[in-house]
């Protein structure tokens, strides 16, 4: 257990994770996309590409039908799922002409998103594909129990898939970082002046970080204790972040 | 002991004070271009790396308090409160409420900071702090019981409770569509969000630990 560079994660080994939007973008890392019902970015433009496979949950699909009016044949999703309560009916009629698979999970005990992930896992695992990440768009803005529900869903992730998954939305990124070690490279050139720790699910009583302008040592993380925000990096372009808790680490990214 | 509250009952009468809290001035400059006389806070607190300079001006020469709090521990949001409770306190006045426009959206971190400073909050202040941005409104439940009266017309259709935290393992509702009874919410349990109201107009909540309250509003 040297700290060598392996994508995976168990509880206590050190956890490398290239993080993340530069390598996505260059190519080097395999991801799925996931498009979320919030605007889209430009960004997305870079990341649909290079997707292995694309999908959209519900009204993620109206979001990608607009933005892409003139060129939607270049941009047509593998499948969407949901329970179908906000896609436009002309929208889904495009899609399913175009060959996409449309998926109907009604189930209303999980979110669009959450079951989106899982018929993505089946997926890969039906195609055999080889995935590092899985990258969504959407979800950190808009109402705030969709934002709240976005983030839950990271946390029920690890059942549906083993894959990371990481959540950008504008300047903001969320990576949920499980108990243990966590080595994050953070020296894209496309990171912006924020980052932070934030102990959404529970306080996390044993943290410890290196590469932060603030940071922290065996120190407890809790709402209505301590939550670390408008941090920055220390300009060694690495930080490491152990935790005894689910920890979510979100970052500004420049796309 | 059961505490009651009407979430949006401040959407209708005015405000005893009105604060910014630093680039929340630039904000309020910009929106009253034309008009900016009739909306000067009593103050304006923060650590001022946001607020514009000409904003920051204006706002002085109009006779706005300008309050530098520059400690960098905590938020503008949370060291903007503590302003408020001591202003509360020197005019001695009778306040129910504290609305908090904004910090639910943009920098998601910032957003958790917002919802931070609410359970910063009970140490700061005794009044009830609520959150409104756009179409949400976040209010946090401290222990115990609670009678939420939504029947003021200005509700809109979705609500959820938020375990924020920390695990609530024991929470009771009524009211709405999709109810808890002891059960526990908890970040990869359950987490009650796009759920609704019976119609009833009362939500009632009991919970172990604090719980976040969302809930949309047309303003």
């Amino acid at each position: 257990m040297n700290g060598s560079t392996q994508l995976i994660s168990s509880a206590y080994s050190w956890c490398v994770h290239v993080c993340c939007v530069a390598s996505v973008v260059s190519g080097s890392l395999k991801y799925c996309l996931v498009i979320l019902n919030q605007p889209l970015d430009k960004c997305f433009r870079h990341l649909w590409h290079k997707a292995l496979l694309k999908a959209c949950a519900d009204g993620g699909a109206n979001r990608l039908y607009d933005v892409t009016e003139g060129e939607r044949e270049s941009f047509l999703p593998e499948f969407i799922s949901g329970d179908f309560d906000s896609i436009r009916p002309e929208v889904r009629e495009y899609y399913a002409i175009k060959g996409c698979e449309i998926i109907s999970t009604p189930d209303q005990d999980h979110t669009d998103f959450t079951k989106c992930l899982e018929v993505l896992q089946r997926k890969i695992e039906e195609k055999d594909l080889q995935v590092d990440m899985i990258v969504t768009l959407g979800g950190l803005a808009g109402r705030f129990d969709q934002i709240m529900a976005s983030v839950s869903t990271l946390f029920q992730a690890p059942q549906i898939t083993s894959l990371p998954i990481i959540i950008i939305q504008e300047e903001s990124l969320v990576y949920l970082l499980q108990p243990g070690k966590h080595k994050l490279h953070v020296d894209t050139g496309m990171e912006g002046d924020w980052c932070g720790l934030i102990p959404v699910g529970q306080p996390c009583n044993q943290v410890t970080t290196t590469g932060l302008k603030w940071n922290l040592t065996h120190q407890t993380l809790s709402f209505g204790t301590l939550v670390s925000t408008s941090n920055t990096y220390d300009g060694s372009g690495v930080v490491a972040v152990e935790t005894d808790r689910p920890l979510l680490w979100t970052m500004a990214v420049k796309l």
